[in-house]
């Protein structure tokens, strides 16, 4: 198969054919050298990781607190446990999610975007790749340390299922988050500043993607609204998936995530074509 | 064919414009103003293949526009380019496997690791087989002299050795034209040096073409043979660095050292003197309007000399004076 880029011209004048696994090799290159750059500074990673054990914390006097003033051992199906596995899930998710937007805007304000796109890769999956490698990076370190944390306060994790379900969705969840930061930071070769942006689209995730509490908890119309909206993709559905492992909850947590990866991914398409072809570089 | 052929190339940017104030922030929200500012106003030139043509203009003179635009990243407002035949903006991932390109100010390679690891970075991007790869960094390692470098992270080494690295990735697909923006900026003259060593090397060895822009006029001078000066988005001259020479360096300086005092009226008809002392004299004189002969006879008549010396204006003065001719 011919990649697009087919059709450049070598040195001797020759149409060079690109396989797509040269292609392909391009960001996983990118992809590597990202986690060795993330690796460069070890010290700093697991700092970053320590963060989810002061939220672990938090949630745990918090929860703890709300169980025992309800009286039950389980609200809306989620034993405390549960909920503690959930939040890890979902801080894990949150607290890895490479900020691309802020990335986009900053070489855009200072023009090494112009690197970027006068070599011969695709500028969206060059992000996507080198945000993959730093993701994964922090994902695994949060997991790790948020895990033991929460073994400690609650008891065990949920059964393997859990975990292989949930890895599978959270790398579907990478790339629809990865697509509205993409959409925001596309915004910055027209607008520069992304921070409001930024601050809404955050503000959605930490309320109606389930980072707080658990979808489950809300009133039965917050819910619905919740469930139709892209954000409940991002975090809710492989930290839910994670506590309550089934083939069917699977299937449905993939399809929506397709579903608005195809929409989100579609108009992130459309504006970079549009962004590319109006493109203003600082320092011209 | 030429290598880079731009014919009456212009970009006009939309630059927003407020007030002062918060009545002119209020007024900007609710009916913003725009200023057209002409970056690029009608540039037409060429260059051959392999050559090292010099673009240098004064800050906001067009050049990194230009440049952005040959390499595709920029879409001009009118006017036509092609680049090894392609049209840049419209063909940008081909053309970017035949160009390289260095921005001064812009590091390519990443500031956490070795070279050698966005080296290989690039490899891949360019889609160079591992032992092409594996040549090409020990070949361009040894032309660049940067073997002992390569392996120290990138934000560890100095500036000018950083440069030669980024210069060194930029050619590790073996592009045939080299667009170099500032590659200087910042280098002290040892470091200058090596790098303008290098980028002629190159030239020698695999005959890149090399469009360089500089505020540095001695990068010009001692690497391209032709240069086109710009100011305010037009072209103000396009020569030959030497012809530039000629037709500009006719003012000479003198100075001139002798064994005994001078006379104190001490002066020669036709040359300005600049500073009078009493064993010596600093003058100035042009050669269109006094000869040298009986300025050098006169300067021997006025005693037994120990030293002359005899400079041209710097190809910075001259450019100054390009520039302030077209100030007008």
């Amino acid at each position: 198969m011919r990649s697009k880029e087919a059709g450049a011209l070598t040195g001797e004048g020759r149409v060079r054919e690109h396989s797509s696994a040269a292609v392909a090799g391009k960001y996983w290159a990118v992809f590597r050298t990202q986690l060795l750059n993330s690796l460069a500074y070890p010290i700093d990673l697991l700092g970053r990781s320590l963060l989810i054990v002061l939220f672990m914390w938090i949630f745990m006097n918090l929860w703890r607190v709300t169980y025992g003033a309800v009286g039950a051992s389980s609200i809306a199906g989620l034993t405390l446990a549960d909920t503690m596995w959930y939040l890890m899930m979902a801080e894990a998710v949150m607290l890895s999610k490479h900020d691309l937007s802020e990335t986009f805007s900053e070489q855009v304000k200072d023009g090494s975007v112009a690197y970027l796109l006068n070599k011969p890769f695709n500028f969206i999956l060059y992000h996507f790749a080198s945000g993959l490698g730093d993701s994964l990076l922090a994902f695994g370190g949060n997991l790790l340390i948020g895990s033991a944390v929460v073994w400690l306060m609650v008891g065990p994790p949920p059964g393997i299922a859990g975990w292989i379900f949930a890895g599978a969705a959270v790398v579907l969840s990478w790339l629809l988050d990865f697509c509205f930061s993409a959409l925001i930071g596309l915004s910055a070769f027209v607008v520069e500043e992304t921070n409001a942006f930024r601050w809404i689209y955050q503000k959605f995730l930490l309320l109606l993607g389930g980072v707080l509490i658990p979808l489950d908890f809300f009133p039965a119309w917050l819910q619905t609204i919740s469930l139709n909206l892209p954000f409940a993709w991002i975090i809710y559905g492989p930290a839910r998936l994670f506590v309550e492992p089934s083939l069917a909850r699977l299937g449905h947590v993939f399809l929506q995530q397709c579903i608005w990866l195809a929409v989100v991914g579609g108009i992130v398409w459309v504006i970079y074509r549009r962004v590319v072809a109006r493109l203003v570089i600082n320092g011209g | 064919m030429p290598a880079i052929s731009v014919r009456d190339l212009r970009k006009t940017f939309q630059m927003k414009r407020k007030s002062a104030g918060l009545r002119g922030s209020l007024r900007a929200l609710w009916r913003p103003t725009y200023q057209s500012i002409e970056a690029v106003r009608g540039l037409s030139f060429e260059m051959e293949d392999g050559e090292l043509l010099g673009f240098i203009g004064p800050n906001g003179a067009g050049k990194s526009t230009t440049i952005k635009i040959l390499t595709g990243i920029l879409h001009p407002s009118s006017g036509e380019a092609a680049v090894l035949g392609h049209v840049p903006w419209q063909d940008r991932q081909a053309l970017a496997f035949q160009i390289g390109s260095v921005f001064g100010q812009r590091p390519q390679l990443w500031y956490h690791l070795p070279a050698v690891d966005t080296f290989y970075l690039f490899g891949k991007i360019y889609e160079i087989d591992d032992s092409s790869l594996k040549r090409r960094i020990s070949f361009l390692a040894e032309a660049f002299e940067i073997e002992e470098l390569l392996e120290t992270p990138v934000r560890k080494l100095s500036l000018g050795q950083r440069m030669r690295c980024e210069v060194a990735a930029s050619l590790l697909h073996r592009p045939r034209v080299l667009l170099l923006d500032e590659p200087s900026i910042g280098l002290d003259v040892v470091a200058k040096q090596r790098l303008r060593m290098t980028i002629q090397r190159m030239n020698d060895m695999e005959g890149v073409g090399v469009l360089l822009t500089s505020h540095d006029a001695g990068d010009i001078e001692t690497l391209c043979r032709r240069v086109i000066i710009v100011n305010h988005g037009e072209i103000v001259y396009r020569d030959k660095v030497s012809a530039l020479k000629r037709r500009y360096l006719t003012v000479k300086t003198v100075d001139v050292r002798y064994n005994e005092q001078l006379a104190p009226d001490f002066s020669l008809p036709g040359v300005e003197m600049v500073k009078v002392g009493r064993y010596g004299a600093k003058m100035r004189f042009d050669t269109r309007v006094t000869p040298v002969e009986p300025v050098i006879s006169g300067l021997a008549a006025a005693g037994s000399l120990a030293d002359v010396t005899v400079s041209e204006p710097s190809l910075e003065e001259v450019i100054s004076a390009i520039y302030a001719r077209t100030e007008v």
